[in-house]
């Protein structure tokens, strides 16, 4: 027990020397955050594909909950509820195209996390960074709830609930609270909650900020208490289903799932769902009276009740649809909260993009139309008229646009096709396009999937601490 | 200028613009102005373009810009700080301007600027000078252009052991280097 403790302190002390410039102490919102009784409490898990290399190290860490898939390193860290999902890593040989260089990597890509403390975080895709491609780093990090580090190495950041840093690497950084960045590289620069920033330089940045005093009400982080807020309560509420799910060995798969079609086995899955061909249901998803068209997905820590989705339709990590019908190829981006009511449908039409960490939370019944781009947060129809637009008018800015708290600069096209682009990436990825012989992805391919469970010292000096274990074929 | 020392460029301190800690800043913009007219232009065509601050002791404990006078001088509401802080996010100055502009007409600069500026302490506005702002009144000029150059200093605080003596300009030294080519220009 006194190992674990002094690996935290030894982590709180390394994140708050990079960010000693920037002020910030991060020992008030992560000391006591995780009863240490939780930290033993729960076994770690680790896939095994014939898809994906198989190689893991543990070192000097705490694993309590987490998930590893691919090729993962932790040292001297500790991952609680985390996933490590290695499963879009770079392979060797792959060729990189950065700017004009294409670059070769000479081994297969690496997710290295040390001196680093996750807490229900997803880390995922692969490093974007062309400085350091067979290496995806995260080092020196501490991550709140719910957030994603999604192809972003790190480096001395502290990351807030619900954050998402997205292709983007980062030195020394704060990310507050339910913020968006997807910039390419950023250091030294502490982010408010609620921003969403996209930018690619000399073609677009968009960006918005959500006014604090709405956000609160959704989210809020505070020093020395738990998060708090709606977005938060919502996830701890349907806590309990995936306490069941993880305490079983053995759960046997809905017999009315295509065979082309991906449940993850720590998926919930309540009644009155379907599930069409080349779906994709990752683990800690949460599907209940949910309609799943032909080749949607829902990611990790997506929630979908009482909805329906078309086809095609991408729920990207974190996303939640609560009471809602949406039209074929919808993208909703992550960590976006989208919740209509039972007497108050939200209606996406078809071809529309939900940007990450949007929230549209009605009383009223309202409906976006086909293709549309929608941003912030949204709890009306007047507030739709300055946080949504039709994709055809976006893709004409070529100078600037400013609505409400979002401005945009740049090639509206460029930021559009960088979108659609992504989005045909992920459905080709996670296998949406698959005709039974090519194009498989994620759902096809994570069918053959085993697990195997690991457990830390359950009593004594390295009580909660995981042996060094190294995993390999 | 081969054998000019600081010395030889700085302005004394009796002749630059100073002001007593707790003064305002309109003090400071008045003692600027008096300066001016009172300096001798005939050695060199350049004004002054700061104010010393002192403390009772008559110490120098900071120097007030024209540049920290506009800065002191900007609005700082929400407003304008959610401008400065989408700045920091790489847009590009253009955008930036409009946004300024946009919300300009609500709250003018130069709207009640002397009663602003009466209520203005210089010592919360002043700059603090750094160790690389010191030099002392017997080193070379050569020596002291590095250290103007390479600290992208408007001017040098000049010592006589623990004292103050003067400043030396960025401009007196333009001038003299100036002067210089010139008269290398005559003797080619």
């Amino acid at each position: 027990m006194r190992a674990l403790e002094k690996l935290l302190d030894r982590i709180i002390q390394r994140v708050n020397i990079n960010l000693r410039e920037l002020g910030f102490d991060v020992t008030p919102y992560v000391r006591e955050l995780i009863p240490r009784m939780q930290m033993f409490k729960f076994y770690a898990f680790y896939g095994i594909t014939p898809h994906h290399p198989l190689n893991f190290q543990f070192t000097h860490s705490n694993l309590a909950g987490s998930y590893f898939l691919g090729k993962c390193r932790v040292t001297n860290s500790l991952l609680y509820k985390s996933d490590i999902r290695g499963d879009e890593l770079k392979k060797k040989g792959a060729v990189f195209q950065f700017q004009q260089f294409e670059i070769q990597t000479t081994r297969d890509e690496q997710i290295d996390i040390e001196d680093s403390f996750l807490i229900k975080t997803l880390v995922h895709n692969f490093s974007h960074d062309p400085e350091t491609l067979e290496k995806f780093f995260i080092k020196d990090t501490i991550s709140m709830h719910y957030a994603n580090i999604h192809g972003s190495p790190s480096d001395g950041c502290f990351m807030g609930p619900f954050s998402t840093v997205d292709l983007t690497t980062m030195h020394d950084c704060v990310i507050g609270a339910f913020s968006y960045i997807q910039a390419g590289e950023i250091s030294h620069i502490k982010i408010d909650p609620g921003t969403v920033w996209v930018r690619s330089p000399d073609n677009f940045n968009f960006l918005y900020r959500y006014d604090n005093k709405l956000l609160n009400k959704y989210i809020n982080l505070t020093a020395g208490n738990r998060p708090k807020g709606l977005l938060f309560d919502f996830v701890e509420d349907h806590k309990k289903d995936f306490e069941r799910i993880f305490s079983l060995v053995n759960i046997e798969t809905p017999r009315s799932i295509p065979g082309s079609a991906s449940l993850d086995r720590y998926a919930v899955i309540k009644p009155h769902t379907n599930i069409s061909e080349n779906v994709l249901v990752a683990q800690r998803a949460y599907l209940e009276n949910a309609w799943l068209g032909k080749g949607a997905n829902a990611q990790e820590n997506c929630y979908i009740i009482n909805s329906r989705l078309e086809g095609y339709d991408i729920t990207a990590h974190g996303g939640k649809i609560i009471e809602a019908d949406l039209g074929k190829k919808v993208f909703v981006g992550f960590n976006s909260f989208l919740r209509g009511r039972p007497d108050a449908r939200l209606t996406i039409g078809k071809d529309s993009i939900i940007m990450p960490h949007t929230i549209i939370d009605i009383s009223d019944p309202l409906t976006i139309p086909p293709g549309h781009i929608t941003w912030g947060l949204v709890t009306n129809k007047k507030d739709l008229e300055t946080n949504s637009m039709p994709i055809s008018e976006f893709s004409k800015i070529e100078t600037r646009c400013s609505m409400g708290n979002m401005i945009f600069e740049g090639s509206g096209a460029s930021f559009i096709s960088a979108f659609r682009h992504r989005i045909d990436h992920i459905l080709e990825a996670n296998g949406a396009f698959f005709n039974g012989a090519e194009n498989k992805g994620h759902a096809q391919k994570n069918q053959s999937i085993s697990f195997n469970t690991i457990q830390p010292y359950p009593m004594g000096e390295l009580k909660g601490l995981y042996p060094s274990i190294i995993i390999q074929p | 200028m081969n054998n000019f020392i600081v010395k030889d460029l700085m302005v004394p301190l009796s002749e630059y613009a100073t002001v007593q800690e707790g003064s305002t800043l309109f003090d400071a913009v008045l003692a600027l102005e008096k300066a001016q007219e009172e300096f001798d232009y005939e050695h060199t065509p350049y004004h002054h373009r700061a104010v010393l601050i002192l403390n009772k002791d008559k110490k120098v404990i900071g120097k007030l810009s024209q540049l920290g006078v506009l800065r002191a001088i900007l609005p700082k509401n929400e407003l304008i700080q959610q401008i400065e802080d989408i700045s920091r996010f790489g847009f590009s100055t253009s955008l930036i301007n409009s946004l300024r502009e946009k919300y300009r007409l609500e709250e003018s600069i130069l709207d009640d600027i002397y009663k602003k500026a009466v209520r203005m302490k210089v010592e919360d506005y002043m700059q603090t000078p750094s160790e690389g702002e010191y030099v002392d009144e017997k080193t070379s000029i050569d020596t002291a252009m590095y250290q103007i150059v390479l600290g992208t200093h408007l001017s040098l605080i000049v010592t006589r052991g623990d004292k103050i003596v003067g400043l030396l300009r960025m401009s007196d030294v333009f001038a003299a280097v100036f002067h210089a080519m010139k008269s290398g220009e005559l003797t080619e």
